[in-house]
């Protein structure tokens, strides 16, 4: 291994991929739900598009993983248990409709753009490489995201209550995704992570920026978010669904 | 622009003539009525294919058993979508409009491919599906490549290109899957079972029962019968499929060393035509799936269209 | 920008989409969008017709805003004795976009941007655009006003455009004709 961690850190940068990985590969999927069943054909196509970004930066985090423990990237995705998922509940959650979809795709690469801006930064290359190429298709995420925003918010009153109505809903997971991981501070000190406190901050100001210009408040809820151990029972029948195949034939050396 | 001038036996032959000598007949140019409506026929049921063609993969994508495969079986069926966007497209050019081919569909008024309305059962039907109902979907697409109306021409170039992957994809999940375990071989042998004869059928009726192929031939729509394309893909996919091992379910199927080719048992045509009239297990299911997608995504275009409306009052 | 919005309920007004494959190549047709308005045809255009490489930039103008003419239309016009009957409102010059298409050979795109001309109107544009731009014979015209056109932001380009190329599970050159292997162990 060329990027030699010390053992505490290497535990702790696992630990942050793998939540990493996990609300990619869960956001992703809850995306693909709608492939086939989008309001308009070219839209159909565009989260396609996104859902296939978010289960690639899934794969690019698992990668990573696996270089540290020698993980195998499909046996953690299909092996798992619910209970040993990192995603946040914030992901969890069914696809609910068009304006629930694209405001909880919005909030996330807020928050994405701003996790991807700060590795870019850490001193543990292969990371800050691969988050230089995830960071690039955030771009045009926000774009597509931000441009819905707009657009339900000013659209009819039904787009406006809708999108009021995803934001009530979705407020209250904001602060578990943004939260800092308990051994975040390990990787802090090692100079692997920046600071995950500035990153909610500003994952915070940008999403209450781009709210408020479209005259949307960001509800205010309790700062108690709660680990990532703690699951919604969405995310139990997901996996059920999910790992299906896999699992059926776990002798199976290929697919 | 000038009236390009009634049907006549003068025009006719110079159009039959430009088509003769290879020209590609471009939106504007002059065409027989006949010509335009069988092409806004086939080009507008070919779109409508891809779109519900989305659906039965679509439903499999949450259970790809390898990250791989969910990333590859998502990007297939976006192509789809693409590929009927395209075909929209085309259409669109002669003269009709997008939402009024779609609403003929979900009324029930347009038809579609009929081997969308067999059910995928196991995992292992996406692989059967990509290698052979793509597969003989591209026979028939690169044969349509050559088409003489310039806009279908070109979506079926660009949409051949794109579908070699699907069929790639599909040959490489069924070799996979018939050297794997016994439980992956079992899927497949399957997966053959069911989809072996929907895939000579979807190349349609033969010659024989196909009153409009001469005309469209002659008119350089279609450049092969739909026999001719039949072979091709009996041809390429009957041997792969006896070399990796599996076992093709027609008992007549034999190769004649005389004239080269593989020949097939007689095909069921009482279930074709009884599917092609929506009589197929699902033709009920993928119209109200779709119907369902357009309803619940009606509020969504009011907004954009509210909002867009709005803009251009303030512009 | 004409955002005049189709029936309610309906997919919006079309727009053409251009597609540039690399720097120092024309803008080629390539077909259409959907959408409400020009900066959503624009994203949708990304999505559908650049999610496979190449692309560098695109444009979109609205369907209602092109004219089309082919070589057939306009020897038709011409046989009738008189240079085409169609007159501009005389308006202020203003500029555009001209595209032609010049073979029969089999192709993805349509017509391709060979340049611009200054004009009173579309149909005056065309002449300008039959003499500026004479050789090889054109077999289609189309003639766009700059001013509807809209264009992918260039300091966006790698967002818009990299992306594409790193999803090598699209392209058939990914899969080969035997089965992959795999070691698998458990995480």
């Amino acid at each position: 291994m060329t990027h030699a961690l010390a053992t505490d850190v290497a535990a702790a940068l696992v630990a942050r991929l793998t939540a990493m990985a996990d609300d990619e590969l869960i956001l992703g999927h809850r995306d693909a739900e709608w492939t086939g069943h989008a309001p308009l054909l070219e839209e159909d196509i565009a989260l396609a598009n996104i859902a296939q970004d978010e289960i690639g930066h899934a794969v690019l985090w698992l990668e990573l993983r696996s270089q540290l423990d020698d993980s195998d990237p499909d046996a953690l995705a299909f092996f798992r248990d619910a209970g040993d998922f990192r995603s946040s509940r914030l992901v969890e959650l069914p696809r609910g409709d068009w304006a629930f979809t694209l405001l909880r795709q919005f909030l996330f690469d807020a928050h994405e753009a701003e996790l991807l801006a700060a590795l870019s930064g850490s001193s543990y290359r292969p990371l800050a490489e691969a988050a230089g190429k995830a960071a690039t298709e955030e771009v045009f995420h926000l774009r597509h995201t931000g441009l819905w925003l707009e657009r339900l918010a000013h659209g009819t009153d039904e787009s406006a209550a809708r999108i009021g109505a995803a934001l009530e809903r979705l407020a209250p997971y904001l602060p578990q995704l943004t939260e800092p991981l308990p051994s975040d501070s390990v990787l802090e000190r090692a100079g692997v992570l920046p600071s995950m406190e500035a990153v909610g901050r500003a994952t915070r100001t940008r999403i209450e920026g781009a709210l408020a210009a479209v005259g949307l408040d960001l509800p205010q809820v309790p700062a108690n978010p709660g680990g990532r151990e703690r699951h919604t029972e969405d995310l139990v029948t997901l996996l059920i669904d999910m790992q299906a195949v896999a699992r059926a034939d776990p002798e199976a050396e290929a697919w | 622009m000038a009236d390009l001038g009634a049907e006549s036996p003068e025009r006719l032959a110079a159009f039959e003539a430009r088509i003769a000598a290879g020209e590609k007949i471009e939106p504007g140019d002059w065409m027989p009525e006949a010509y335009r409506h069988q092409l806004v026929r086939m080009i507008s049921q070919h779109a409508h294919s891809e779109v519900v063609g989305m659906l039965p993969e679509g439903a499999w994508i949450p259970r790809a058993p390898s990250l791989r495969r969910k990333l590859i079986l998502l990007a297939k069926v976006q192509d789809e979508a693409g590929h009927g966007q395209y075909l929209y497209h085309a259409a669109e050019t002669l003269g009709v409009h997008r939402d009024e081919l779609i609403a003929a569909l979900l009324e029930g008024r347009a038809k579609y491919s009929s081997v969308f309305n067999y059910p995928p059962l196991t995992w292992a039907d996406v692989g059967m599906i990509g290698w052979l109902v793509d597969g003989a979907a591209i026979k028939n697409q690169v044969m349509l490549a050559q088409c003489s109306y310039g806009p279908y021409s070109r979506a079926m170039v660009r949409i051949c290109a794109e579908e070699t992957f699907h069929h790639k994809q599909g040959k490489e999940m069924v070799l996979t899957y018939a050297r794997g375990t016994a439980h992956q071989r079992a899927m497949a042998q399957d997966a053959l079972d069911r989809w072996w004869w929907p895939s000579l059928m979807m190349l349609g009726p033969h010659d024989s029962d196909s009153p409009n192929t001469p005309q469209l031939v002659r008119w350089g729509v279609k450049t092969k019968t739909n026999d001719q394309v039949r072979q091709e893909f009996v041809d390429e996919h009957a041997p792969e499929l006896l070399e990796v091992g599996l076992e093709v379910p027609d008992p007549e199927l034999r190769f004649d060393p005389a004239d080269g080719h593989w020949h097939h048992g007689p095909i069921d045509w009482d279930e074709f035509w009884a599917v092609v009239r929506g009589d197929g297990p699902l033709n009920a299911e993928r119209l109200e799936a779709r119907r369902r997608a357009f309803e619940e995504g009606r509020w969504v275009r009011e907004a954009i269209a509210a909002h867009a409306a709005r803009r251009e009052a303030t512009a | 920008m004409s955002a005049a919005p189709g029936r309610p309920s309906g997919d919006g007004p079309r727009w053409e989409v251009f597609k540039q494959d690399a720097a120092g190549k024309p803008h080629q047709a390539v077909g259409s969008v959907h959408a409400a308005d020009a900066e959503h045809a624009l994203l949708m255009a990304r999505s559908v017709h650049a999610r496979r490489p190449a692309a560098v930039s695109l444009w979109v103008a609205p369907a209602d805003a092109v004219l089309s003419v082919t070589a057939e239309q306009l020897a038709a016009a011409g046989d009738e004795g008189a240079a085409p009957a169609h007159g501009d409102t005389e308006g202020a010059p203003q500029r555009y976009l001209v595209f032609r298409k010049s073979s029969h050979r089999r192709a993805i795109t349509f017509v391709d941007h060979v340049g611009e001309v200054t004009a009173v109107g579309p149909w005056a544009a065309l002449r300008a655009a039959i003499v500026a731009f004479p050789e090889p014979p054109a077999l289609a015209w189309w003639i766009v006003p700059s001013e509807r056109v809209s264009a992918s932001p260039d300091y966006e380009a790698a967002a818009w455009f990299e992306p594409a190329r790193a999803k090598t599970y699209k392209q058939q050159s990914a899969y080969g004709t035997t089965a992959p292997t795999r070691r698998r162990r458990q995480g």
